[in-house]
């Protein structure tokens, strides 16, 4: 049995099929005895080394358990705080709104999971054995855990006469733990069942798609929500509930249910799309000179990458993805009050002036015939848009800052025309790129602009792991493009770019993080002129986007440096300018081979935003290390929520890095 | 360096005889970019440096670093001395817990590394998948939390008492952290250092002989005993005839006062010299590669224009030692002055203790609690909490790239080592470890070097690093930026040494391949 949702996306296209990753032949699997004889106890060294490791793992194990379930921890801190930790006190009337956060990012991982991922199967070999390990993982921990401390009537922990708690008897304890003891009996059982109703070949050759176990797991817990009473407790309008034994919040299931309803119905539509593209893509080759694929010839270079409809499906995925946070924080969960009437006597008028006067430009400049006088117009768009900043520096005039930065852009785009010069189709993109980034400028300087309507007791209206999340997200979009310039640089031939790049890697790399962000958050302020200021999430942005730069730049530089000179020289030798052979050529190709290490500066610069915690934001870890308890009600409980906030992070980081060690084996692919 | 294709389309230029107009020559363009964003880069620099300090002067706050010699009256809980009489004491005490901190960091962390690593290699299952967990867990937790969870873990120990354990007068562990016995440097210390440098050179010029011996003869000459013997000898005497050495301290304050008496112009001219002089060797290194038997290359007007840019960057150190700021020539001769006197009063007539004491911990009752007293060694909680973290994460990282390391070795190796019948673990130290050791050295490297780095997290348990003590002297005296620079210069200084160590191995490893 294959996946019925996974049609060989390569073969499809009529290339050499994908061999899977290198995985070596799948041996017979042998019988339990023998595997534990060879495996656990082959000879007198290696029995030892196996209960050395095993009573490590057990004592681990044990002070976890003992730690978990002990009568002193108040897991209720956890519980009750959950919409703390994650995103503060954002006002309960408005909480649609993060909802609607969590809604796009579910519809776009659902899309991006539809059209990209290429998950196998789990051999029912593999299943078994999770299904036995956590069977046997749970009767340990029941045999293990020490008794429990008995309670009186009142609920209080029975002392004996020298202060020592009184714990109940082992055989009492095994009795309590019944509900445990089914469970693991319940997976041994499921795993044997299935071990011994399959002969040793069925076993492994048959697969059960991930795609099931990714959803139906999360389909699992949503729906326990509904049924089991995990209790009720919260902070609504300030007053602390605890319920135990009730159903969870109304709020809470609903939502998440809704969630991963849209997560299932994106992922599907994603895949449709897919599908369909693929068909169009056979009945293309099929009926050679036809069809809807425009770009098809290209399709034998990069077998992979399908072009046409899907191809242009996935730009517009991307391009959302990376717009996302920026709404999704401006505009969703900051609800600004935008004023219309500046809207309607500045923004608009000025940035349809802006949109139609520069794609004139921008049409003239990418003539073919345009030649040196369209290069110096360029120049001279962008001595014009220079002078309006040392104008604003010396306070000769008055500008709209976003009528400043509209004219930089053109600059820019001017700069840009002599390679998209020639065709029409081209021309029409730079236009089209133009408007656009006219339009992302003015709709984003009037969100900005206007003030937040959603009132907390902090200055930030988001807090807990949205702010861990959105410091990592947009340090990692802003630190990509200067880290690719300062490789660009540091590999370069002009030795002024090269040595001021390679200082400043050198010198950010060499200082601890921590400097960094007290010099960010602290000092700045100093460097700035005055009337100037920076909110201290900026601040902390921009540290966290200078350092984690220079550590980009050197795993770009990693990729530059596996061109060969080959590439250089054919970029050459077909007439590409500079900039087309690095755009085009060199970057491509350098990126795709920098790409395990760039996911390992996302997991690295995911880690480091708890650092924030230092220099007094209040993300993810100040809210448990600090936040609660510091609660009237949860004075000093400080374990319980470290050990949770570990756990999160933990699933995200581990979660990147398995997907960076499956990258790896597909770029290695992509190689042959 | 030069380019082969600006030199041929040069040379072909010339042959027709035309030149294109400046703006559309790709080397005269480049170079206007690359001098444009110098002093662009520049003009920031110095527009932010006056900004600056113009809101320094708004709040009365000057640049200098009279704190590194005033006193400030602040406390620092752990160290070589938590009175500091000045600053830059305070400082010190922070540099010293941090080096202290990463070099006890870097040893743990290697074993633990290299251990679990080869245990990610075993044949035997549980200790494979238990390594695999001990990685897998500790790398994808933020070091930070981890640091936060001992922290709160260990403060769950029991309280300061007298006859505490677990061995009484030697270890005691409580919510106040470790404290074991002391070994300090003490009196003859310095002298008794010089007594072993000599005698680390005798140890090394008698190895080179037996070792050459060994070589021509084959005879066995146990170079290694003979060395580690001469070490041994120089240590024991030295221990009580250190204070011959004590003459050194006249010819050490003379020479301190000798270089505080360098006048600033000698300094400034020197400098000025030396910006000078590696210009010139630049130049003259350029132009030598570019001669070949046939005479000299053609010279590409890039070339030039380097040349140009090796004299014009010469000039504006000259400038910027002679005009710009002539106050750090000064700087330069009073710390090294200083310097040779602190080390000048190490030696001595009144220094003839045992270079080296040691003191047992002891418990003191000042009020109502007990507490550690100051003989013993304090470790405190927040110590053992930075320590535990960075040493446990790293070896994490260090685990992995011993993995990677050893697998990059070719399979062929240990079959062969197998076949001429070395046992497992003699094949694994004498033939697998070397050649893995040339692939793990490097990211290993950059490992130490985090660590050293990710030591200056101590700030969120209260450890007294130089971060930590470095932030309580800015909130006393408001000289922010001078710590920073005192930070930056420090955490410089750490990554060069540690990148020299490690180059200097790396080196050494290539060599004996060969």
């Amino acid at each position: 049995m294959t996946d019925p949702m996974l049609p060989p996306a390569s073969t499809a296209m009529g290339a050499e099929p994908v061999i899977p990753a290198a995985s070596p032949p799948d041996r017979p699997s042998l019988p339990p005895g023998r595997w534990i004889r060879e495996n656990l106890f082959p000879n007198t060294r290696n029995s030892i080394l196996t209960i050395f490791a095993i009573l490590i793992a057990l004592f681990a194990y044990r002070g976890l358990l003992n730690f978990m379930f002990s009568e002193e921890r108040s897991w209720i801190a956890v519980r009750t705080n959950l919409r703390l930790m994650f995103t503060q006190a954002y006002p309960e009337h408005q909480y649609i709104r993060v909802w609607v956060t969590v809604g796009t990012i579910m519809v776009l991982a659902g899309v991006s999971a539809g059209i990209w991922a290429r998950w196998g199967g789990v051999t029912v070999k593999r299943l078994m054995g999770w299904l036995m390990s956590g069977g046997v993982l749970t009767a340990a921990g029941v045999l293990v855990r020490e008794p429990s401390v008995l309670t009186d009537a009142a609920g209080e922990s029975v002392r004996d006469d020298a202060g020592e708690l009184v714990r109940e008897s082992f055989a009492a304890a095994m009795a309590d733990r019944w509900v445990w003891w089914a469970i693991a009996i319940a997976l041994l059982a499921l795993g044997l069942v299935l071990w011994t109703s399959l002969d040793d070949l069925r076993r492994r050759t048959i697969e059960i798609p991930v795609a099931w176990l990714i959803f139906g797991l999360p389909a699992l817990l949503v729906a326990s929500t509904w049924v089991v009473r995990y209790g009720h407790y919260g902070f609504t309008e300030g007053e602390f509930i605890a319920e135990p034994g009730q159903l969870v919040a109304m709020t809470t299931r609903v939502p998440w249910t809704f969630m991963w309803l849209i997560l299932v119905a994106s992922f599907a539509l994603g895949r449709a799309a897919r599908d369909r593209a693929i068909a169009s893509a056979q009945a293309a080759e099929e009926t050679p000179n036809g069809g809807p694929s425009d770009e098809g010839a290209d399709d034998d270079a990069v077998p992979e990458l399908p072009r046409g409809a899907l191809a242009r499906t996935r730009t517009s995925v991307n391009l959302l993805w990376v717009l996302s946070p920026f709404f999704l924080y401006w505009v969703v969960m900051r609800d600004p009050e935008i004023d219309y009437a500046h809207v309607f006597s500045t923004m608009l008028p000025m940035g349809l002036a802006f949109g139609a006067a520069g794609a004139a430009v921008l049409w003239l400049l990418t003539r073919s015939d345009a030649g040196e006088v369209g290069r110096l117009a360029a120049i001279g768009l962008l001595l014009l848009a220079a002078f309006h900043w040392v104008a604003a520096y010396f306070g000769w005039y008055s500008m709209l800052q976003v009528a400043r930065i509209a004219f930089l852009l053109l600059a820019v785009a001017g700069l840009l025309a002599p390679n998209f010069a020639g065709v029409a189709a081209q021309r029409r993109r730079l236009v089209g790129a133009w408007l656009f980034m006219v339009l992302i400028a003015f709709y984003g300087a009037t969100v900005i602009n206007s003030p937040s309507t959603v009132e907390t007791p902090t200055d930030m209206f988001i807090g807990g792991f949205s702010v861990t999340l959105l410091v990592s997200v947009l340090t990692i979009m802003l630190s990509f493009p200067i880290g690719v310039l300062l490789a660009l640089a540091r590999t370069s031939r002009q030795p002024i770019f090269r040595v001021l790049s390679t200082i400043y890697i050198e010198v950010i790399r060499g200082v601890p993080l921590i400097t960094l962000l007290l010099f960010f958050s602290g000092v700045l302020p100093l460097f700035l002129p005055d009337g100037m200021e920076l909110a201290e999430l900026a601040a902390a942005i921009l540290g966290y986007t200078l350092f984690s730069a220079a550590y980009l730049a050197e795993n770009v530089r990693g990729g530059l440096q596996s061109i060969r000179r080959g590439q250089y020289e054919a970029a050459d030798a077909v007439g590409l300018t500079t900039t087309q052979r690095t755009g085009f050529i060199v970057l491509p190709q350098s990126l795709r081979v920098s790409i395990p290490p760039l996911v390992g500066q996302v997991i690295a610069t995911f880690k480091e935003t708890s650092l924030l915690a230092i220099i007094g934001l209040f993300d993810f870890l100040r809210m448990a290390n600090s936040v609660i308890p510091n609660q009237s009600q949860f004075l000093g409980v400080r374990r319980e929520n470290l050990l949770f906030v570990s756990v999160v992070y933990w699933v995200v980081a581990f979660a990147m890095s398995k997907y960076s060690q499956r990258l790896e084996q597909r770029v290695g692919l992509g190689q042959r | 360096m030069s380019d082969p294709r600006e030199a041929a389309r040069d040379a072909s230029l010339s042959a027709l005889g035309t030149r294109p107009p400046f703006y559309r020559d790709a080397t005269v363009v480049r170079w206007i970019a690359q001098v444009g964003t110098l002093i662009l880069v520049l003009a920031a620099m110095w527009f932010l440096a006056t900004e600056a300090g113009d809101s320094l002067r708004a709040r009365g706050a000057n640049i200098d670093f009279d704190f590194i010699s005033d006193y400030i009256g602040i406390q620092v809980g752990s160290g070589i001395d938590t009175n500091p009489d000045s600053g830059g004491r305070a400082l010190w005490v922070g540099m010293v817990n941090t080096i202290r901190m990463a070099a006890a960091g870097i040893a743990l962390a290697s074993v633990i590394g290299v251990l679990v690593g080869l245990a990610r290699l075993s044949s035997n299952w549980p200790l494979r998948r238990l390594a695999g967990v001990y990685v897998e867990a500790l790398r994808n937790i933020p070091l930070l939390v981890q640091i936060l969870v001992y922290a709160a873990v260990l403060a769950t120990l029991p309280n300061v008492s007298f006859g505490m354990g677990p061995i009484s007068g030697w270890i005691h562990v409580s919510n106040k952290g470790l404290s074991i016995p002391r070994v300090f440097v003490a009196d003859g210390f310095y002298q008794w250092a010089v007594i072993m440098l000599i005698g680390a050179v005798v140890a090394r010029i008698t190895y080179r002989r037996l070792a050459e011996q060994r070589e021509q003869t084959g005879a066995q000459t146990n170079a290694g005993a003979w060395a580690t013997g001469i070490v041994a000898v120089f240590a024991i005497v030295g221990w009580w005839v250190h204070p011959i050495f004590g003459w050194l301290g006249s010819p050490l304050g003379s020479l301190a006062d000798g270089v505080g008496a360098i006048p600033q112009g000698v300094v400034q001219l020197i400098a000025a010299l030396a910006a000078l002089a590696v210009a010139v060797w630049w130049i003259r290194r350029f132009l030598a590669q570019h001669r070949t038997p046939a005479g000299l290359t053609r010279l590409t007007d890039d070339d030039w224009f380097r040349m140009i840019f090796a004299v014009v960057a010469a000039a504006i150190v000259v400038l910027f030692v002679t005009v710009l700021w002539p106050g750090l020539s000064s700087w330069v001769v009073n710390s090294s002055s200083d310097g040779l006197g602190v080390l000048a009063d190490k030696f001595g007539n009144g220094r003839t203790g045992p270079p080296i004491d040691a003191m047992r911990p002891d418990i003191v009752q000042p009020g109502n609690f007990a507490n550690y007293g100051p003989a013993g060694l304090n470790l405190s909680i927040g110590f053992a909490a930075v320590y535990f973290g960075v040493v446990f994460y790293t070896a994490a990282f260090i685990a992995e790239i011993v993995r990677g390391g050893i697998l990059a070795v070719p399979k062929g190796q240990s079959e062969a080592a197998q076949a001429v019948g070395l046992r497992r673990s003699t094949a694994l130290r004498r033939v697998i470890l070397p050649q893995a050791l040339r692939v793990i050295l490097p990211p290993v490297g950059n490992q130490y070097l985090n660590l050293t780095k990710n030591t200056s997290l101590a700030i969120a348990v209260g450890y007294s690093d130089l971060v930590q003590i470095g932030q309580t002297v800015y909130n006393q005296t408001g000289k922010t930026l001078q710590v920073m620079a005192v930070w930056m210069l420090f955490y410089l200084a750490c990554s060069l040494t540690i990148s020299a160590v490690v180059n200097f191995f790396n080196i050494r490893m290539r060599i004996v391949e060969r």
